[in-house]
């Protein structure tokens, strides 16, 4: 009796521990990734990607960060306060020529980009005079790479505008346009750039199409060699997610635009609309690379670059 | 000439003291796993340094970040000394001024910055406007404390021996209440240094004319971390020479020799 009693407490002891071990395993935390994002219309992806718990569908337990600019993007990848990060092409390419180990992870949305003034005197370039700022969320942002490229094209030199650039977050630029305050121009993304061609009076001076030729990657996402390498898993889980994300945003325009309507204090309508505009393109193909570092290289803003694009992306890139 | 003789040892036992800090930097620059994009060697600073003075950028924008502070401080002095002149005249302004003080003193010049630029644009003259609001309150507030803590007998001592008016104000109330017009200038000083730097890191300030703090603003959108230590010695530096050649010599020629200050 005793005896039977004692297996019995063995039996049920092993129970106990199994089902704590499956327990355990059942419970074990998702992985978590560290994601840095910037805000705008640009960021769609990421914020249907939130709402709709894409990555938490991929295995991946998602931790938001959003900065101000490409460069703060930048230094939270390089002190690990995130593992994967969006920016534009010339602060991912400033930070590899400064030695940064990283590549691209993706492409991340083409996006109309332009210059817009409300000061009817101004037609072209060559109507700024150096009183007349030009604000531009941050040196080295991709606006102020275009403005170079402009600068060169219209101007002969890319620095012909340099004593006119105003470091500026875009809504402070969006005010001070409106309101006339010591800026002439504002070269601006979505939704910016939709609100202010909606003002009358406003009007394009130049744009991606005419600086660039063609369709460029406004934002490039960008992953640590350490985090491709160490955690390939992560890694696969993240691309899996933002093209989810991508897929799911280009069949579902319409319920996307409620979804992200209040993210930027738009009704439906406008967001649908904007999100629709024509040059937006959610895609994650990486296009312009290298057509960015020559410009770069030629203009003093990078010392090396990359002999072709695949040095500078990772392997399930499409360029 | 006692005086000089600790200074120089004072000096030298800083300098030394600095010497060894940035030896042992090196040290562990090199050494250590640290990766130099986030922990550059001194050597590669000082040579940094050395590279934007000669090739003038650091030159002309330290010329402008002076520019801007002479003007921003040069008003604030201005108008600090008419308001402590009202308040030492008419009661009431002077209950005005403490009012005003007591609201503003309190508020980082650099906190006004938005309204600032609404109301002034965003040229020099709003990085000014943030200078003069960051340096007249502690002018203000360390003036009318020199004032007030002059001895009564002094002035009485002076007004029996018949001075009057600004006889009076040179001979007895400024040497009076220098000690404290001088703290003042110190903290009016380093304020200025501080929101003229600030200002232009916080809104960019413009390309062609920019100070310092815009020099580090945009060096640290290029990654170049070596410029951006660069700028921060050069901004050290300026405050160590004001500090060293004009407010301690100041203080040697007028209230150390005049005996109101031990130490």
């Amino acid at each position: 009796m005793k005896r039977s009693t004692t297996r019995l407490g063995i039996l049920l002891a092993i129970i106990f521990s199994i089902s704590i071990v499956n327990f355990t395993v059942a419970a074990e935390p998702m992985p978590e990734i560290k994601i840095a994002g910037q805000f705008g219309l640009v960021y769609a992806p990421l914020m249907i990607a939130d709402k709709l718990q894409i990555f938490e569908k991929n295995g991946l337990k998602p931790v938001w960060k959003e900065y101000g600019s490409g460069a703060a993007v930048r230094e939270a990848l390089i002190s690990g306060e995130a593992d994967v990060g969006f920016m534009g092409i010339p602060p991912f390419l400033i930070g590899w020529d400064k030695g940064c180990p990283w590549k691209v992870a993706m492409g991340f949305v083409v996006v109309p980009v332009g210059l817009v003034t409300n000061n009817p005197r101004i037609k072209s370039l060559k109507d700024f005079k150096p009183s007349d700022k030009i604000a531009v969320p941050s040196p080295g942002s991709v606006q102020h790479i275009l403005l170079a490229m402009a600068a060169e094209k219209e101007l002969g030199s890319p620095n012909a505008l340099d004593t006119n650039i105003m470091a500026m977050p875009h809504p402070d630029a969006v005010a001070a346009l409106i309101s006339k305050k010591g800026l002439a121009a504002h070269f601006t993304t979505p939704p910016y750039l939709f609100e202010e061609l909606n003002q009358p009076g406003f009007h394009l001076v130049s744009s991606d199409k005419s600086i660039f030729g063609r369709p460029f990657s406004f934002n490039v996402g960008v992953a640590s060699k350490k985090f491709h390498d160490e955690k390939p898993l992560e890694y696969l889980g993240f691309v899996k997610a933002i093209n989810n994300s991508f897929a799911w945003l280009n069949g579902n325009m319409p319920a996307a635009a409620t979804i992200l309507a209040p993210e930027f204090k738009l009704t439906p309508q406008k967001t649908l609309q904007y999100l629709k505009w024509p040059g937006m393109d959610y895609t994650t193909r990486a296009y312009g690379l290298m057509e960015f570092a020559y410009f770069m290289k030629r203009a003093g803003f990078l010392k090396k670059i990359p002999t072709n694009a695949n040095e500078i992306i990772w392997e399930n890139v499409k360029l | 000439m006692p005086n000089l003789k600790v200074t120089n040892s004072k000096t030298f036992h800083q300098i030394l003291f600095i010497l060894s800090l940035m030896i042992s930097w090196e040290l562990l620059a090199r050494i250590g796993q640290l990766p130099a994009l986030l922990f550059p060697p001194v050597s590669s600073i000082l040579h940094e340094l050395w590279a934007q003075t000669i090739n003038g950028e650091l030159i002309h924008r330290t010329g402008f970040s002076l520019y801007l502070i002479g003007v921003g401080l040069g008003l604030a002095i201005i108008l600090a000394l008419l308001l402590t002149i009202l308040a030492a005249c008419v009661p009431l302004i002077s209950e005005w001024v403490q009012v005003l003080m007591a609201v503003l003193h309190p508020l980082p010049g650099i906190a006004i910055l938005p309204i600032v630029i609404l109301w002034l644009g965003t040229g020099p003259q709003s990085i000014i406007a943030v200078i003069v609001m960051s340096a007249v309150w502690p002018l203000v507030a360390n003036l009318l404390t020199g004032i007030k803590t002059i001895p009564i007998t002094q002035i009485e001592v002076g007004k029996n021996l018949g001075l009057t008016g600004l006889r009076l104000v040179w001979s007895i109330l400024l040497p009076g209440a220098f000690p404290h017009i001088l703290s003042g200038l110190r903290v009016g000083w380093a304020r200025a240094w501080q929101a003229a730097v600030a200002a232009e890191m916080v809104f960019g300030a413009s390309g062609g004319e920019g100070g310092l703090g815009w020099f580090i603003y945009k060096e640290r959108f290029f990654m170049e971390i070596t410029a951006v230590f660069a700028g921060m010695i050069v901004i050290v530096l300026i405050g160590l020479i004001v500090e060293r050649l004009l407010f301690e010599v100041i203080e040697l020629k007028t209230v150390r020799r005049w005996g109101m200050t031990t130490n």
